[in-house]
């Protein structure tokens, strides 16, 4: 395991240093996209256009030595654009697969709550699955399968906001921000002449991606870390203000999501750090406020905080034993 | 840098000078309230341990030094042995091997002067070190500041020691050491730079200010007077005598027969120790010499050296003149061997010392009746002596009418007053006295006032009259209980107020009657008499024109052995007697039984009531004792409890070891201000923990032991370098 650490930490690091040759200011974001990447899980990216998110997971998908696809989401959008349809060959005389974009390692699905909620069942099926059905008989998508979808915030008009079961299958929601006066200097700079993303090349190969997220799995989360997990999951539950707390998935996802952060932090195990950092992406967009809740103007990130304010961390051995 | 470390260094110079001239607020006291002499020898030595201490040379050179500096200090106060000689090995030698078998054997009393200097200077060499590491390494000054202040008052209250500008210096002293060391620590916890000398009036200048504008205030601000009583005796009454009646309570306290009346008041101690014993057909007051000048405070002798040698035969100290009716007697008087006095005791009407050891001569001061014994002119104690008396017996009558017309030189003496004697003395004595018409019944209506009109008899919770009380003042009327020196010094000076000359007499009572009906050499039969230091005694003379000085007795308790007649054509003039005397002194008694009325007395005070007071108040002070231990203990717990936790922890190195000891870390901190929140994680803490200290140490010390409690590592090489980060930071925490 720590051979491991030491193999692939500088990997990661050059991926991410990679990125952040493209996005400016944006090394948050690029860490967590990294996390959900190594943990396996997929991001919701939500923000107003134009602030670097596609940018953001080409910059990755490039980085990457994996096949890029993807899904502009628009309203007639139909499932099998997303999964791929099977065409006659009049020269086979047999229907022949053509995949859709959904078959490729990093997807980007772009402004996914701009469809109709067939259409994003279809990508949610694959990012939960691992496998799609495509007319009646299940196709595996490739490994591996990384999806960061964007996302306009629900206020804007012609949205289908994803409902909540879907929104569950995202491991992370991230948000990207304006750039700071100086950073946009910044990006200005960068882009004048060729645009950086044609400069970057792919830093790791598939397999590596593939043994480093093996690798992941591997980092040890110990009894007193899982308590604490809970802790602060079950928290959610039973706060006043919401209706529906963080389920289980959401415990099992805050964990991942640790063991990856543990990973990039070089470190073979989770500490309570790890979830107290996470919590706020891991959870927030698994909790629906109750109305009047939303009305008082609470918001899921603040009831986040709020609960890991309250949680005592784990200090001792035996405090559970 | 080396300007700033010169600085640093006047600063601990500084600091480190006041912490000196605090520690001798410690030993000023001492000379007076100890019997420690060459004071200055030791704050000489304590001044140069302090001094080899801030030079912070290593030990090797400073022990010797100080080594040194003690042994010439022993050698110069207690050796004539040449320094370094066998024989100087050989008495230092007996002298540890001595006192360490007294305190062997738990008697801490015993020990010599030179073992008890020895030790004290070892303990003086022990403060330098200790003031050095409060002051200049811990800049922890405020602590000593309060215990200097404390021990000033502690001795101001409870002891002679007048800590009067002891404290104002103290208060100067401790304000410009709080000053620098406040200054020198904040300079460092900013880490800014001293900044040079040019600038070092913008602080100093400040500061003097500051502590001369406070000081001023403080000492031209009116002071309340005390808001309770003195409470040394209260203290005393209330512990009673269950403190053991050695010389420790600390107070002014008397024994026996003292030389030294200026300075009255504070209690009496019991001291059964026998002075001499007599001979002698009835009880009679023992004279010893009489004191003339009240000064507020007490008595003074301030008669004309007229003093005049006898060798035997009549020695001149007739009290009274030949008007007054005598009887002649023999007395035997033999002092205990011990006993310093070195003064004849005699009672009334001793005319001539009949037979002495030859070598001793007398020396006569015959206005106050003293006579010191005296052997090649040196005065030594006699060992005994027989007595010639011509016992007097006082006509009522004949006192009655013996008028007022005091000679002239009697006036001039035994009139005097102090200018300052408050008004209402005389005015009482005025109110006493203004039925009667002649001055026996008026001196008898002032002898009776004190057994009348509440005065209690007490030689315990006795006042010490404060700077601007009059000791009768006082007396008379506020705690009106005392004992002798209370009741005859307030006589006294109530008649004089009143123009009746009158003077103030020491000696002895008659003590306990131990025998009777001994025959001794001429053939009659005697009494013997005990008499101890608790028999020291006090009592009064009233000037009788025509017929001489007559004793009175105003002290509660205690009877007039003298004889009053009332002179009748009857001839059974001994039923007579009898009779008057019951009638005069209705309290005089036998010496038997007026032995028990002292016993009664001293029952009352330390026996009866307060035996379960006293006990009482024990347990009070053993709780109070225990409580405070266990305040120090809890106050200081991190400290013991880190020192015993360092060993345990070096022993073992499980992970619940370290459990223990970093958490036992965290409450340490805790303790010092720095407290974990639960929400915080232990990374966040440590960074928090480090900024504070500016280390890096517990972030490591943390990353560790996350190690043990995330990733359950059983064992680890490392712990052993943790160890150390763990001490350094229960070292600065505790620091």
């Amino acid at each position: 395991m720590t051979q491991q650490l030491s193999l692939y930490e500088p990997k990661i690091s050059e991926v991410m240093k990679n990125v952040n040759k493209v996005m400016v200011g944006k090394e948050e974001v690029t860490l967590l996209s990294m996390v959900a990447l190594l943990a396996k899980g997929h991001v919701l990216l939500e923000d107003v256009p134009g602030v670097g998110k596609t940018m953001l997971v080409r910059a990755i998908a490039k980085s990457l030595d994996c096949e890029f696809k993807r899904i502009q989401f628009t309203p007639d959008l139909l499932p099998s654009d997303v999964t791929g349809v099977s065409i006659y060959n009049p020269k086979e005389m047999a229907f022949e697969f053509r995949p859709g974009p959904i078959l490729g390692n990093v997807v980007l699905a772009d402004e996914i709550n701009r469809t109709s909620p067939k259409t994003q069942s279809a990508l949610l099926e694959g990012m939960e699955e691992s496998s799609i059905t495509v007319e009646g008989s299940p196709v595996p998508l490739k490994e591996p399968f990384f999806v960061m979808a964007t996302q306009n915030p629900i206020e804007y008009e012609g949205t289908y906001p994803l409902p909540e079961a879907q929104l569950d299958r995202f491991l992370l929601k991230l948000n990207m921000g304006y750039p700071t006066a100086q950073e946009e200097r910044e990006m200005l700079s960068r882009t004048s002449g060729d645009h950086p993303l044609t400069k970057i090349r792919d830093v790791m190969t598939k397999d590596e991606l593939l043994d480093i997220q093996n690798s992941v799995k591997e980092v040890y989360v110990d009894d007193t870390i899982r308590h604490y997990i809970v802790d602060v999951v079950a928290a959610t539950r039973d706060h006043d203000s919401v209706y529906l707390g963080v389920s289980p998935r959401g415990s099992i996802s805050l964990m991942r999501a640790a063991k990856a952060y543990a990973f990039i932090q070089d470190r073979d195990y989770v500490i309570p750090d790890d979830i107290k950092y996470l919590a706020p992406f891991v959870m927030p967009h698994r909790i629906i406020l109750t109305s009047e809740a939303k009305f008082e103007g609470y918001t899921a990130e603040g009831i986040t905080q709020e609960i890991l304010e309250h949680i005592s961390i784990p200090v001792q051995r035996n405090r559970h034993e | 840098m080396r300007g700033e470390n010169r600085q640093q260094f006047y600063y601990q110079l500084i600091l480190y000078i006041c912490g000196f001239l605090l520690f001798w607020e410690w030993m000023r006291p001492l000379e007076k309230v100890t019997d420690t002499q060459n004071i200055t020898v030791f704050i000489i030595f304590a001044a140069f341990s302090f001094f080899i201490s801030f030079l912070q040379v290593s030990w090797w050179l400073s022990m010797p030094l100080k080594m040194l500096g003690l042994v010439f200090i022993l050698d110069g106060l207690f050796l004539y042995e040449r320094l370094f000689s066998k024989e100087w090995f050989l008495i230092i030698y007996q002298q540890f091997a001595y006192n360490i078998d007294l305190i062997l054997a738990q008697q801490w009393g015993e020990m010599t002067a030179f073992f008890r200097s020895f030790l004290f200077l070892v303990l003086l060499w022990l403060m330098s070190y200790l003031l050095y590491f409060w002051f200049v390494i811990a800049k922890r000054i405020f602590l000593f500041v309060l215990m200097t202040f404390f021990v000033i008052t502690i001795m101001d209250t409870f002891t002679e020691y007048n800590g009067q500008w002891a404290i104002v210096r103290t208060f100067i002293i401790a304000m410009i050491a709080l000053g620098v060391s406040s200054f020198s620590r904040e300079m460092e916890k900013e880490g800014i730079s001293f900044g040079g000398m040019k600038r070092i009036h913008r602080w100093i200048l400040p500061m003097a200010a500051i502590v001369l504008f406070s000081t001023a205030i403080g000492y031209a601000s009116p002071k309340p007077g005390p808001q309770w009583a003195d409470p040394v005796p209260y203290i005393e009454s209330a512990v009673g005598d269950s403190g053991g009646n050695g010389p420790g309570g600390g107070s002014i306290q008397k024994i026996g027969y003292g030389e030294n009346d200026s300075e009255l008041g504070g209690a009496f101690m019991r001291d059964d120790t026998p002075v001499f014993r007599v001979a002698a057909k009835k009880e009679s007051y023992w004279r010893v010499e009489s004191k003339n000048h009240y000064t507020g405070k007490g008595w003074e002798d301030t008669m004309e050296e007229d003093i005049r040698v006898a060798n035997g035969g009549d020695l001149g100290i007739r009290t009274f003149t030949d008007e007054v009716e005598t009887e002649e007697q023999y007395t035997l008087v033999n002092f205990n061997d011990d006993v310093q006095l070195n003064k004849l005791v005699y009672p009334y009407g001793a005319a001539e010392v009949v037979s002495y050891p030859e070598q001793f001569q007398f020396l006569v001061h015959q206005p106050t009746g003293e006579v010191e014994t005296q052997v090649n002119q040196k005065a030594r104690q006699i060992p005994g002596y027989r007595m010639h008396i011509d016992v007097p017996s006082y006509e009522y009558d004949q006192l009655r009418e013996a008028g007022d017309d005091d000679p002239r030189e009697i006036r001039d003496e035994y009139l005097q007053l102090p200018d300052d004697l408050p008004g209402r003395v005389g005015n009482l004595t005025e109110q006493i006295i203004k039925d009667e018409d002649n001055r026996y019944d008026r001196v008898k209506e002032v002898e009776n006032y004190f057994s009348t009109s509440g005065f209690e008899y007490n030689t315990e919770d006795v006042a010490v009259p404060g700077e601007s009380d009059d000791y009768v003042d006082q007396f008379l009327f506020e705690t009106q209980q005392g004992y002798c020196d209370n009741f005859s010094t307030s006589m006294v000076v109530m008649l004089r107020s009143v123009g009746i000359p009158a003077r103030w007499v020491k000696g002895f009572t008659g003590g306990e009657l131990e025998d009777t009906d001994i025959e001794l050499q001429d053939g009659d039969s005697y009494n013997l008499y005990q008499v101890t230091n608790n028999n020291a005694h006090s009592w009064v003379e009233v000037h009788f024109p025509g017929i001489g000085w007559v004793p009175f007795e105003p002290t509660k308790g205690f009877s007039n052995p003298t004889d009053f007649y009332v002179d009748t054509d009857d001839l059974d003039s001994s039923s007579e007697e009898d009779n008057s005397e019951e009638t005069d002194t209705p309290e005089t008694e036998s010496p038997n039984q007026k032995q028990e009325i002292e016993e009664d007395f001293d029952s009352d005070e330390s026996g009866g009531a307060s035996e379960e007071g006293g006990n009482f108040w024990n347990y009070i002070g053993l709780a109070v004792a225990l409580a405070g231990i266990a305040i120090v203990l809890y106050v200081t717990r991190f400290r013991w409890m880190s020192a015993f936790l360092k060993r345990r922890y070096k022993q073992s190195e499980d992970p619940a070891t370290y459990q223990n000891a970093y958490h036992y870390l965290l409450k340490v901190l805790d303790n010092k201000g720095l407290k974990r929140k639960p929400n915080q994680t232990l990374r966040e803490y440590a960074n928090d923990v480090d900024r504070h200290f500016q280390t890096n140490d517990m972030k490591v010390l943390t990353h560790h032991y996350e190690r043990m409690l995330y990733r359950n590592e059983q064992q680890s090489d490392q712990w052993r370098k943790v160890t150390e980060l763990w001490e350094n930071l229960i070292n600065k925490a505790l620091s």
